[in-house]
């Protein structure tokens, strides 16, 4: 990077106007971290409002060598949203327009500041939804979700975001800061290579996407829930295998295993009569249907072993009826039961994101529990079933050398096992920094180490200086 | 640091005068003429004037949004060439709305004929009707609050009451919850007035063969949040044959009207009244509020709204 | 309850995750110029003022512009008290320049 600290945030002031850049320091710090517990120090904050702000700032990153740092709200459990090196971070959180939506065309055209759960709020009154849903939505930006390849509790059904950019602006890291536009606003789209799908699950490493073409679908007319607890695992993978032998696809399948579910309860005094494995099934039906799969789904449920069923008719009433309590419980009774472990200091929850098929739901859960045993780490084991992707977690205190390094050692085991399973390290969260061994890894395992220098080619293609969020993914 | 100005400005008021801004004191307690309430009792309504002081509080804030310019976000009082202009508050508490300030007493006039009517026996303080100093509280000013509480606590004590009747949401707070932090052995009962009426609901009467209408119903954050205040205002006004609506944020995730921030930054408490009332008024029915800083703070950017004791006291009275 | 002092400010700072679930429900963020004018923001920078760092003019308007309307805390998966927080803070700067407030 060329010119002091000073100059370079004058300099930004100058190209995009004051109020659209911040170089207090206990501000930008706050820009600088991302609930994985990374942390770092940027230089300064911009904060582009048009597209014309973007190119104008990657015309100006490009020419000074200055490291540019593209961030939605920083919900990363990866490392993604972090800076390595000395650069900027460039915050899309003003880039909050939703510019169309067209229930006709199926799509909705939104600033990659908007944030999911807000588009929803909005598309909720037309009827219709954007269907990718991570626990972060509330405050997880579009953006955001579209670089990290976000999923959720929906994607057994709905997939994640790969399935849902139709199209996109992005702004290039090069000389001229150059703005494209790739895919489509129709459904159906060969535009060549699949420009769109490279950029989505890219972590901000080779464009910064100003604009989203965003497919959305109908909001099920119904939703029944079944909330089951089950004496053995098998049982719970006996369930599943019903389910979708009888051609149902859920709406959502949510898991967590005996030990968290007695976990949770107790951290967060959930009253739960009979614990057991956990099993949450949503099935969206028409209407007129509901009895018909209220009765299907407790029945199926029953029959594989449910020792405790609960069945409502829908969404409004499994919520009124607490069905999701243990569930949301995960995060907070993890954060809860960590601090506990480790004294009242700061801790980290390190939250894993591996996928198996769902076919080998068991040897998971059971090699996740002997890898427990062996490093010593309490570990909570949620997960969305429908898809095989399971989230074990564990907190600990990043102060206490000998807790870190078994977890550094634990993290490279549960990777492992995912890959001897048929699945993959990471399913929703993204590379970023932390898993950077682990993609490398998972090549090696495939025989396709090759694949990775695809993907560095790629980079240096893009991004011919690595001025944008150098260090990460590859 | 700009926000020292306000800060000393209010600390100092309180200090010299027990008001956040200057009133003349007999205007706290002038609105109970009428009611020829007995002083003093057992239990004793204590307003903590602040539906009194809304009117100029309301005042100082449309003059420092005129200082301030219009920028979101941004500190009230960047210079201290303005804090002159302030001080000069007699100009402030001239320009008060008298529409406002009638509107207030009327709020409080409804609020004592109600408990009346619900057969609840109290009195009245008078000149001891003191402000509850809240706002030292929410500045951090802990010292200057924890000397005003010690006040307001000795003088509440020397009236003899043991139950004290609050009308507001924010004196409700502070008084019910943060004064026995605060001062030593302070052990007043303290109910709001929401809460007796909904106790002694089977002594009020609707009247009859008057058509009921829709309100929608804006929960104070410190009702709703601090106070678990939600049901019993609902169950009032459903008693007084109105139909209720609730906008997409009420009861225990209500909105707030961005009233608390509107001296230090009148632009941003601005923006948030607008998007709440625009939320408010797409519901579609008569707006009510329960909190004079509500009050004021959506009247500022345009909204219609009525206190609750007034659509109470027109249907039970 | 009377404000925290600096040791207890940073244990409740402390249990921040930084998962931003507080955010969407904050109605000063939208307005704000940056992430201080949200609960997260506020936390970490009770934390950086509990620590004696620089009370800044965007600090300030980050402390300053809390309602304490406490919708962030009935979202906080670490159940922190942010109105609380926030008041704790304040009462902190006025101590650090009480001479020149009171």
């Amino acid at each position: 990077m060329s010119g002091n600290p000073g100059r370079i945030v004058d300099g930004l002031k100058s190209l995009l106007g004051r109020d659209r850049v911040v170089d207090d320091e206990a501000v930008v710090r706050l820009y600088s971290r991302e609930p994985s517990g990374l942390e770092s120090q940027a230089l300064a904050v911009v904060f582009p409002e048009t597209v014309r702000d973007v190119s104008r700032l990657a015309r100006y990153a490009y020419s000074r060598d200055l490291k540019l740092y593209p961030q939605g709200s920083s919900t990363s459990l990866s490392g993604s949203s972090v800076p390595l090196e000395e650069g900027v971070v460039v915050s899309f959180e003003r880039m909050n327009q939703v510019s169309e939506v067209s229930v006709v065309d199926s799509i909705a055209v939104v600033g990659p500041g908007v944030r999911i759960d807000e588009l929803n709020l909005m598309l909720a009154e037309k009827g219709y939804m954007f269907p990718v849903d991570p626990a972060s939505a509330a405050v997880a930006t579009v953006g955001g979700a579209i670089n990290s390849g976000a999923g959720g509790m929906r994607s057994a059904k709905y997939g994640t975001m790969r399935d849902w950019v139709l199209g996109l602006q992005l702004v290039l890291p090069d000389e001229h800061g150059t703005v494209l536009r790739v895919g489509c606003r129709t459904l159906k789209c060969r535009q060549g290579y699949d420009l769109v799908r490279l950029i989505v699950g890219s972590e901000g490493t080779l464009a910064m996407v100003t604009e989203a073409i965003l497919r959305i679908t109908p909001l099920p007319e119904q939703v029944v829930v079944a909330l089951a607890f089950y004496p053995e695992l098998r049982n719970v993978a006996e369930a599943v295998v019903a389910v979708k032998e009888q051609s149902v696809q859920p709406y959502l399948m949510e898991f967590m295993d005996r030990k968290t579910v007695e976990a949770a309860a107790k951290a967060m005094n959930i009253p739960v009569e009979t614990p057991g494995h956990m099993l949450l099934v949503g099935v969206d039906v028409n209407r007129e249907a509901t009895g018909r799969f209220v009765e299907w789904l407790g029945k199926t449920l029953r029959a594989t072993g449910a020792v405790k069923l609960h069945v409502a008719d829908t969404l409004r009433e499994a919520e009124d009826k607490g069905f999701f309590t243990l569930r949301r419980s995960l995060f907070p009774a993890q954060i809860k039961l960590a601090r506990e472990a480790a004294g009242s200091r700061r801790v980290l929850v390190y939250i894993e994101d591996i996928a198996v098929p769902p076919s080998r739901l068991v040897d998971a859960v059971e090699g996740l529990r002997s890898l427990e045993d062996k490093y010593g780490l309490p570990t909570m084991i949620g997960g969305h079933v429908g898809d095989g992707n399971l989230h074990p977690a564990v907190g600990f205190d990043p102060h206490n050398e000998d807790q870190a390094r078994r977890v550094e050692e634990w993290f490279e085991e549960v990777m492992e096992l995912a890959l001897k399973l048929g699945g993959t390290i990471s399913s929703e969260h993204g590379i970023g920094t932390l898993k950077r061994s682990g993609l490398r890894r998972e090549f090696e395992h495939l025989g396709s180490a090759k694949a990775l220098e695809l993907m560095r080619g790629l980079k240096r293609l893009f991004d011919p200086k690595g001025i944008l969020n150098p260090g990460k993914v590859v | 640091m700009d926000v020292k100005l306000i800060l000393s400005l209010l600390a100092e008021n309180v200090e010299r005068t027990g008001y956040p801004v200057p009133v003349d004191v007999e205007r706290i307690y002038s609105w109970a003429k009428p009611l020829n309430l007995p002083r003093g009792g057992r239990a004793v309504l204590y307003t903590g004037a602040l539906y009194q002081l809304a009117p100029y509080i309301n005042s100082l804030v449309r003059h420092l949004e005129s200082l301030e310019g219009r920028r979101a976000g941004g500190l009230a009082l960047r210079l201290a060439k303005t804090l002159g202009k302030i001080i000069d508050l007699g100009k402030v508490v001239a320009k008060a709305d008298p529409g406002e300030i009638k509107a207030v007493e009327e709020v409080l006039r409804s609020i004592a004929r109600l408990l009346s009517a619900a057969g609840v026996e109290y009195g009245y303080l008078y000149e001891d009707d003191m402000y509850s100093g809240v706002i030292l509280y929410d500045m951090g000013l802990d010292e200057a609050f924890a000397r005003h509480a010690k006040m307001v606590a000795e003088t509440l004590e020397k009236s003899g009451a043991s139950l004290i009747i609050t009308v507001d949401p924010h004196t409700t707070h502070v008084l019910r919850s943060v004064f026995p932090e605060y001062v030593d052995g302070f052990g007043l009962e303290v109910k709001n007035y929401l809460e007796i009426l909904s106790e002694n609901i089977d002594s009020l009467k609707p009247r009859r063969g008057e058509a009921g209408y829709r309100v929608v119903i804006h929960d104070p954050c410190f009702y709703a949040r601090h106070e678990g205040i939600v049901e019993e205002p609902r169950q009032l006004l459903r008693f007084a044959g109105l139909e209720v609506e609730e906008p997409p944020r009420s009861g225990k995730m209500t909105y707030c009207c961005g009233g608390p921030v509107e001296a230090v930054s009148p632009s941003l408490s601005r923006r948030i009244a607008e998007t709440r009332l625009r939320e408010l008024q797409g519901v579609g029915g008569r707006i009510v509020t329960m909190c004079p800083i509500c009050y004021v703070n959506l009247r500022r950017v345009g909204g219609k709204v009525e206190d609750i004791a007034l659509h109470l006291s027109r249907r039970l009275l | 309850m009377a404000a925290w002092g600096r040791s207890r400010l940073l244990e409740e700072a402390g249990k921040c995750a930084y998962c931003g679930f507080c955010e969407a429900v904050c109605p000063t963020l939208p307005y704000g110029r940056h992430r201080g004018y949200g609960p997260r923001g506020r936390v970490l920078l009770t934390a950086h003022l509990a620590r004696g760092g620089k009370a800044s003019p965007e600090v300030l308007s980050s402390i300053y512009t809390c309602l304490t309307c406490a919708a962030c805390t009935l979202k906080c998966p670490a159940g922190i008290d942010i109105p609380a927080l926030v008041r704790a803070a304040r009462s902190l700067l006025v101590a650090v320049h009480e001479k020149t407030i009171i």
